[in-house]
């Protein structure tokens, strides 16, 4: 019967970590969904309202790991340093990027600055594709080897 | 104030140096070293070794940077017109590279001087003038006249809020083109010139004048620095209207005034039935004489 149980919880704890594993993928992805979504909402801000930065930031309620990205830029705005690490599911390369979308935006008259939210906008739109398609490729081929990781892992010890 | 935009080591040095409520602009040219104008008199700010302050195109950029709250954009309709204005009426001038497109200034970049002025409200300075402006009820069309930096802004805010302060029961407009007059944050002036003011700030001459008599039916329009080519179409308007005009424009005497564009229109047309002369001899606002519509001398210091 504990061989049983054991063998359950064995299985259970494997698709946890496996779940865990595909959630940053998801993450990665809801990250620059949102990012997209954040500097299309600048650009009409800018085209209609020009409300200036710090109240635009504001005005958003973001999610997650998005939230994290708006509380580091909001200490930028006051520190003038960015620090990403707190923004978990980035990696060097996309830090790089939102360093520089960071420090670039409000640096120009509203004309410049909407094209250069576009350029970023074009670079955001590559990394949500490539995000889009691990997503959908990886979290289920790690759900479905965790699975039989698991069922294999049982057999063996049965 | 100053202190939430300049760089904290500097602003700190300039308050130990200074009297803060004494300086009236702080200069920065890039490479070159920094003024502090107190009293009419010019100042190298040196730094805790005796050393003169160098400006660098950095201390502008992040000043600038904080000025307009990282937001350029927000602030682009101003910089195009050669300023920024900060809470409490701070005018900031720039100086930089010009950017135009169709000979229409885009924007300005590459920030090289920038000037910043701070605004001073000298309770009572108008007073000299007040008579000859007011009479009883009656508030004469005048200008106010002096080369810049000389008080005039300092005197017509003052003259307002003298105008209150006598119970003059007439509907003040104020047209606030660089909102250094009342200095309008929020909805809340940071000064209060009394309770018959209504202040349009940041907005063009022609608005002002236009929609500011249609829409808040003023007895009176005060307004700084204007452009006797651009801006007296709007003000004949307005005189023609019925409304009184207290504004001030940039010329260092009547001679030179005498040289500007349409000045001969408003001499022949009396438009103006006074005309106050301003110099900092003595300070800014100094008194330097007051001048009737056919420029008799009526009070000659």
């Amino acid at each position: 019967m504990i061989k049983w149980i054991l063998i359950i919880v064995l299985i259970a704890v494997i698709m946890l970590i496996a779940y865990s594993v595909s959630e940053q993928y998801k993450d990665k992805y809801d990250f620059y969904n949102n990012l997209k979504m954040f500097l299309n909402q600048f650009k009409i801000n800018i085209s209609f309202r020009q409300e200036k930065i710090n109240n635009f930031l504001n005005s958003i309620t973001p999610k997650r790991q998005f939230k994290c990205f708006i509380e580091e830029y909001k200490k930028y705005l006051s520190s003038g340093e960015l620090n990403l690490d707190n923004v978990k599911v980035l990696e060097d390369e996309d830090k790089a990027i939102l360093n520089d979308i960071v420090k670039n935006i409000g640096k120009y008259d509203a004309k410049n600055e909407v094209q250069q939210l576009d350029t970023f906008l074009l670079t955001v739109d590559s990394k949500l594709s490539k995000a889009l398609q691990d997503k959908n490729k990886l979290c289920p081929m790690i759900i479905k080897l965790a699975l039989l990781f698991a069922i294999g892992l049982s057999i063996l010890l049965i | 104030m100053l202190k939430d935009y300049l760089d904290r080591e500097l602003y700190n040095t300039i308050i130990k140096t200074f009297c803060f409520n004494d300086i009236t602009e702080i200069r920065m040219r890039a490479n070159e070293n920094l003024i502090v104008v107190v009293k009419n008199k010019k100042f190298y700010l040196k730094d805790n070794q005796g050393e003169f302050i160098k400006v660098n195109t950095n201390l502008i950029e992040n000043f600038i940077k904080k000025a307009s709250e990282n937001s350029i954009y927000a602030f682009n309709d101003s910089i195009v017109n050669g300023y920024i204005t900060l809470p409490k009426g701070i005018r900031v001038g720039l100086c930089g590279n010009i950017v135009t497109d169709d000979d229409k200034i885009v924007t300005i970049k590459e920030f090289q001087a920038i000037n910043i002025r701070i605004p001073h409200f000298i309770k009572n300075c108008s007073l000299p003038a007040f008579d000859f402006i007011v009479n009883g009820e009656e508030i004469k069309n005048t200008l106010i006249i002096s080369p810049p930096g000389a008080g005039k802004t300092t005197f017509i805010r003052d003259l307002v809020y003298q105008l209150n302060q006598h119970n003059i029961p007439k509907n003040i407009l104020i047209a606030d083109e660089r909102n250094e007059i009342c200095s309008v944050v929020n909805g809340e002036p940071n000064v209060n010139l009394g309770g018959f003011c209504d202040v349009y700030s940041n907005c063009s001459k022609k608005f002002a004048f236009k929609n500011g008599i249609r829409s808040m039916r003023p007895d009176v329009i005060v307004t700084d620095e204007i452009d006797l080519e651009r801006d007296l179409e709007y003000i004949i308007e307005a005189i023609n209207s019925g409304v009184n005009v207290i504004a001030t424009i940039h010329a260092k005497d009547l001679n030179q005034l005498k040289k500007k564009k349409n000045f001969d229109t408003i001499l022949e047309e009396k438009f103006f039935s006074r005309f106050v002369v301003l110099s900092s001899d003595e300070g800014p606002g100094t008194l330097c004489g007051v001048y009737d519509e056919k420029l008799n001398c009526i009070y000659c210091r």
